[in-house]
């Protein structure tokens, strides 16, 4: 018998891991094929490195003659003025005839369309494709680097949006230009663009900069709040066109020779374009297309060759022919910087324009080319210099996806690499762009040459398209299969989690599936009701944004079930009565946290109407948030307090627990010496800030090393009486306690009270059953419900400390806690413990309370194998509606993977799940290791067998 | 398991005709309730919730507790206008315990939905609360046996459990809409929980009559 309890409480330890072991593969796997990463590499391009590249060989002579000094491509442009419209729709610029309707918010910025159709090779309207997200913050960074933005790239923004990659402006900034930006940051409609306003067109006579960036937010605020069908969106765009028609008047007058502006060029360009609602993110044609309107006051000498122009062509409302390219977002960065001649982004994988590099060439090409007797010169000139630019461009491409195969852990596949060489290698094979120019100066070969340097720009396109589409295919497209093959594991731990419920139920006697009460049947149809319910509702954005809501609904509605039942008895209506109070209050707490959401989502409107009617600044508010979370902790003192004194627990939990009231006391202390009104009557001032936390943690640590020697040491008899049973688990939750309190801030105290009342009620609703089903021993009264509802109420404690499902959701203020300085591991252990501390540390180890208050404990082996095996269904059960919610999300990303949320909403909540079950999984481990051992040191297999 | 001490219903017993009758008449209240709001002062559960709500508990109320009056138990102790007061009386009483009940599980709370609350919960006490408080007065046993331990016995407890259970349970799949994001204007507090409950309120009371016929048809009703 002893040896086969061992081996039986080694193999649901063993089933326990394997089930860990499983969901942390599958989700691994899951996660290789969703989130997309892409390493960010911290090199930067110089003006020095060309000399590596195969292009300036015979050239870089020639070019260094010349007055100023020669970087990388040779400047087309002087001094840049960029206008970025935020989220302007392609719609918005392009002519109406364009499109098979005209809405009402097109043909508003008519200064641009009627400058695109007259001036034909000056200006130019593009249709800009962006790649998804195309959140502004993720395109601005876009633009710059030439880069594709991933999920990883987009969580990392949340935290720190500055962009470590070499980018546009770090080089401008490097290669002795100066940039102004000018933007604004207020939310308001009408005042968005004052501050751009008014410094745009002073700026435009001033010398001082070369090159200048103004971000106009307007049409997309409009959009977010009225919708582009709006009268506020139109009023928006005619202002727009206003101050961009003064704009233009501007630098038209100072661009004669010698003129302020006269080798200046202009680019009108939104960053993403949005939805009929206002809405972008998504991948979406709405969203992901937007305009680029470029603008040279030079003509350039020639139109560039037919095979190169991509634009298409319609008659305007003024009948008048308007010409409209097509460009990719990618390339922008790469464009620009060869117009200007800097150094290209080091991680840029864009090809220059040849329609936008062509606008921006009048300047040189008529000093530089001899005077032109033959049509062609103008145009092999061009070709020649847009060939050298493209070999650069080609030899940039090839450094970066090399140093990154080389570099980074995720790499592309050797097979790609070598595809990629292939292709470079034949562009390259051939002569030099220039070759042709030094061996034959006759007229006539520059017929002759024209075709060669077509076929070889043509090899230079297909080495960067190629590059193009592998890092899409790479960094923006999920994996299917993997993604197939981590779902189907996670579906296989599922089905081995049932079967291990089964088991548990068989081995432990409990006649669920054919019950003989039908009651518990109803109780287990009911908890898997709720659980599925809550599972499905994560499919839908709107429930995952409400998830706080919905636990608290599904939480109220098992209460009110409890409540039918304890009626039905007449047994603890106190309780069941009390718990739908304690639900009612968290749900306050979880609107508060829900209006703190919606004020940094962009997916969020709801905010509580009843706080309007709470004045923040009474000062008897003030007051009240002070005292109350203090004296709170008094009382979760004095509960342990109680504890101590009452139970005759052996020496060991005890000093574990006076270490937590201990504590208690001290964070009292703490806070009361933060707060300006209690600190001047208690004199705390002079205690440092960071002294008490710090002490917390040594303590809260020293507990734990205490209770795991013990653990270790100590001949453990925790299951041997209902006391012991208890005073243990205790000492486990007090000491987690302490730091999740500190942590959490003022609301810990509460939250911790109302978590103990919660979890009462919850134990004591439990057991309603069990005294009318008799004390005959072996029969176990085992409700799934409770389970269910305990793992709500962790997920309401989750939203009702004030976090939600987003990277913004963490509480980064308590990572700095007693610490100022940033130190990653340590400060990401202090968010995590903040994070999951109420919604799993807690709930976790606090479980065993559910079997706590069983009459069987402690009186014979028999008694404490059922107890052991009604723990265990617990902690699988407890497992399973997490695990469940888990797949959910999983189901729910995959779906919804090009929905527009995908990360701004689902992949984060996926991130927080996904963490929580690792977590979840690691700390059922662990209590059940502290509750009941692996079977060498736990209780039962030390003692003496009498029975069987 | 609690053992039912009553062996015998006391009441007045409700053939299949009246029952349908009394189904029909309240389905009509409402029906009534909802025209007059639509035809007479032009306003809908849309466009004016709180009044439309108002019209439709105080035409819907006298319908209930006149009729279910008339079933009230032990008729020679208790008077018609006794059970009718009863009636009346738990309107209220009825209303507070939907009230808190709808708070708890998420109810927005506020100045500009208190109006609204009060209104639906009263609706929501006129299927509920008012039939079992015109038909048992304060009996605690009738009303366990009712809605605690959902044993009906015979046809008049089947009419006053069936649809009230409806009609909460209606209300709690009527809440589910909510929080979605399709921003139509019947997804505000209460109006997809009053067609939520009013919809469970009716089929309930169709599911009752079928049961009551059921069990109509078979002569010995059964007992346990």
């Amino acid at each position: 018998m002893m040896e086969l309890g061992d081996w039986c409480r080694k193999r649901k330890w063993g089933i326990m891991v394997m089930l860990s072991v499983l969901h942390i593969v599958g989700i691994f796997i899951f996660i290789r094929g969703f989130l997309l990463t892409r390493t960010e590499l911290p090199y930067y391009s110089r003006c020095s490195d060309v000399s590596e590249s195969p292009c300036f060989t015979s050239q870089s002579n020639h070019y260094q003659n010349q007055s100023n000094p020669l970087c990388w491509t040779r400047p087309a442009i002087d001094r840049l003025i960029i206008i970025v419209l935020d989220a302007l729709r392609f719609d918005f610029v392009a002519p109406s005839t364009f499109f098979k309707e005209t809405k009402p918010w097109m043909d508003k910025l008519q200064v641009l369309q009627k400058l695109a159709s007259t001036q034909g090779t000056y200006a130019r309207i593009f249709k800009a494709i962006a790649d998804p997200p195309t959140t502004s913050l993720q395109r601005l960074k876009g633009l710059t680097t030439g880069g594709l933005p991933t999920f990883i790239d987009v969580g990392n923004s949340f935290g720190a949006p500055a962009i470590l990659e070499d980018n546009l402006i770090h080089q401008l900034a490097s290669n002795g230009k100066q940039v102004v930006m000018m933007g604004d940051d207020t939310v308001d409609l009408h005042t968005v663009d004052n501050g751009c306003i008014e410094h745009l067109l002073p700026s435009l006579y001033e010398e001082d900069w070369d090159v200048l960036i103004a971000h106009f937010l307007g049409v997309d605020h409009a959009g977010h709040i009225n919708g582009i069908d709006s009268i506020s969106m139109v009023e928006k765009l005619e202002q727009y066109n206003a101050i961009l028609e003064k704009v233009i008047e501007k630098l038209h007058s100072q661009s004669g020779p010698g003129g302020l502006h006269e080798n200046t060029f202009l680019l009108v360009m939104g960053d993403h374009g949005q939805t009929i609602n206002g809405d972008h993110g998504g991948g979406s044609a709405e969203e992901v297309e937007t305009s680029i309107f470029a603008m040279s006051f030079k003509k350039p000498p020639s139109s560039i060759p037919s095979e190169f122009d991509t634009s298409y062509c319609e008659t305007d409302l003024d009948q008048k022919k308007t010409c409209i390219s097509s460009i990719q977002q990618l390339d922008f960065a790469v464009t620009v910087s060869a117009l200007l001649g800097v150094p290209f982004p080091f991680g840029s994988i864009g090809r220059v324009s040849p329609e936008l590099y062509a606008l921006g060439a009048g300047t040189w090409n008529l000093e530089s080319a001899n005077v032109g007797h033959w049509p062609n010169q103008k145009e092999e000139e061009w070709m020649r210099n847009y060939c050298n630019v493209l070999c650069i461009n080609s030899w940039q491409v090839k450094r970066y996806i090399d140093i990154y195969s080389a570099s980074s852990v995720i790499g592309f596949s050797s097979e790609d690499l070598l595809n990629i060489s292939n292709i470079y290698a034949q562009a390259e094979g051939n002569s030099t762009c220039s070759s042709d120019n030094k061996s034959l100066h006759e007229d006539e070969s520059y017929n002759s040459s024209l075709p060669t340097l077509k076929r070889k720009i043509d090899t230079y396109f297909n080495f960067l398209l190629s590059v193009a589409e592998l890092a899409r295919s790479k960094w923006t497209e999920f994996n299917l299969e993997m993604m197939g093959i981590g779902f189907g594991i996670m579906l296989i731990s599922l089905s081995i989690h049932f079967y291990a419920i089964r088991t548990a139920k068989n081995a432990a006697g409990i006649p669920l599936p054919l019950c003989a009460d039908s009651q518990i049947s109803v109780k287990l149809m009911f908890a898997v009701f709720i659980v599925v319910i809550h599972a499905c509702s994560l499919l839908s954005n709107s429930y995952i944004l409400e998830e706080g809501k919905v636990a608290n609904f599904l939480l109220a509605t098992t209460a009110m079930f409890k409540l039918h039942y304890s009626i039905k008895r007449e047994k603890m209506l106190m309780e069941a009565i009390f718990f739908l109070l304690l639900i009612t209050i968290l749900r306050f707490a979880i609107e508060i946290g829900l209006s703190k959401q919606a004020a940094t989502s962009l997916f969020m409107s709801t905010h509580a109407s009843w706080m309007v009617d709470i004045d923040p600044d009474n000062p008897m508010w003030i007051y009240m948030a002070e005292i109350i979370p203090i004296l709170a902790l008094i009382l979760l003192a004095y509960l342990l307090y109680i504890t101590v004194t009452s139970s005759s627990c052996c020496g060991i939990w005890k000093y574990v627990i006076s270490g937590t009231i201990l504590c208690y006391i001290l964070i009292a202390v703490h806070w009361a010496s933060e707060s300006d009104t209690l600190s001047s009557i208690t004199r705390l001032q002079g205690i440092g800030r960071n002294c008490i936390p710090k002490i917390i943690y040594a303590v809260g640590l020293g507990q734990l090393l205490l209770l795991a020697f013990s653990h270790l040491f100590h001949k453990d008899r925790a299951l041997d009486s209902k006391k012991h049973f208890v005073s243990k688990t205790v000492a486990m939750l007090s000491t987690c306690s302490s730091t999740i309190i500190i942590l959490s801030g003022k609301q810990g105290s509460l939250i911790a009270l109302a978590s103990i009342a919660g979890g009462y009620c919850i134990m004591r609703l439990g057991n309603i059953e069990q005294d009318i089903n008799d004390k005959v021993a072996g029969i176990l009264t085992f409700d799934p419900l409770s389970v269910t509802q305990w793992s709500l109420l962790a997920t309401c404690l989750f939203f009702s400390t004030g976090h939600w499902c987003a990277f913004d959701g963490l509480r980064y203020g308590a990572a700095f806690i007693g610490f100022d300085e940033f130190i990653l591991v340590r400060q990401a252990l202090l968010l995590t413990i903040d994070t999951f501390g109420f919604s799993h540390i807690i709930p976790v180890f606090g479980l065993p309370f559910l079997v706590a208050d069983q009459q069987l404990l402690g009186q014979t082996d028999q008694d404490r194998r059922l107890i052991i095996m009604q723990l265990y269904l617990m902690y699988l059960m407890y497992g399973l509606t997490i695990v469940a919610t888990v797949v959910a999300t999983i189901i729910c990303v995959t779906i919804q993977r090009r929905h527009l949320m995908v990360w701004g909403l689902f992949a984060p909540k996926f991130v927080f799940d996904v963490v929580g079950l690792i977590l979840a999984d690691i700390l059922i481990c662990l209590a059940w290791l502290y509750f009941v051992g692996r079977g060498k040191d736990g209780g039962s297999g030390s003692m003496p067998d009498r029975h069987d | 398991m609690v053992k039912d001490s009553t062996a015998e219903n006391p009441g007045q017993s409700v053939s299949p005709t009246q029952a349908i009758l009394i189904h029909l008449i309240c389905g009509v209240g409402l029906a009534v309730g909802f025209s007059v709001a639509h035809n007479v002062y032009f306003i809908n559960l849309v466009s004016d919730p709180s009044h439309t709500l108002r019209l439709i508990w105080v035409i819907e109320s006298p319908f209930v507790i006149l009729l279910y009056s008339f079933f009230r138990q032990n008729p020679e102790k208790c008077s018609y206008l006794k059970a009718v007061i009863r009636g009346v009386l738990a309107l209220p009483v009825g209303a507070l315990v939907n009230a808190l009940g709808a708070i708890a599980l998420g109810a927005p709370v506020g100045s500009q939905y208190f109006q609204r609350t009060i209104n639906w919960s009263l609706l929501m006490s006129l299927f509920t609360f008012v039939p079992p408080a015109s038909v048992f007065g304060s009996s605690s046993e009738d009303w366990r046996r009712i809605f605690a331990n959902t044993k009906p016995k015979g046809s008049l407890d089947y009419m006053i459990c069936l649809p009230a259970h409806g009609a909460v349970v209606g209300a709690w799949f009527g809440a589910w809409p909510m929080p979605l994001d399709w921003e139509r204007p019947w997804q505000e507090w209460p109006i997809c929980v009053t067609y939520g409950a009013v919809a469970g309120y009716l089929v309930a009371m169709v599911a009752s009559l079928v049961l009551i016929l059921i069990q109509g048809g078979q002569q010995h009703p059964k007992s346990e």
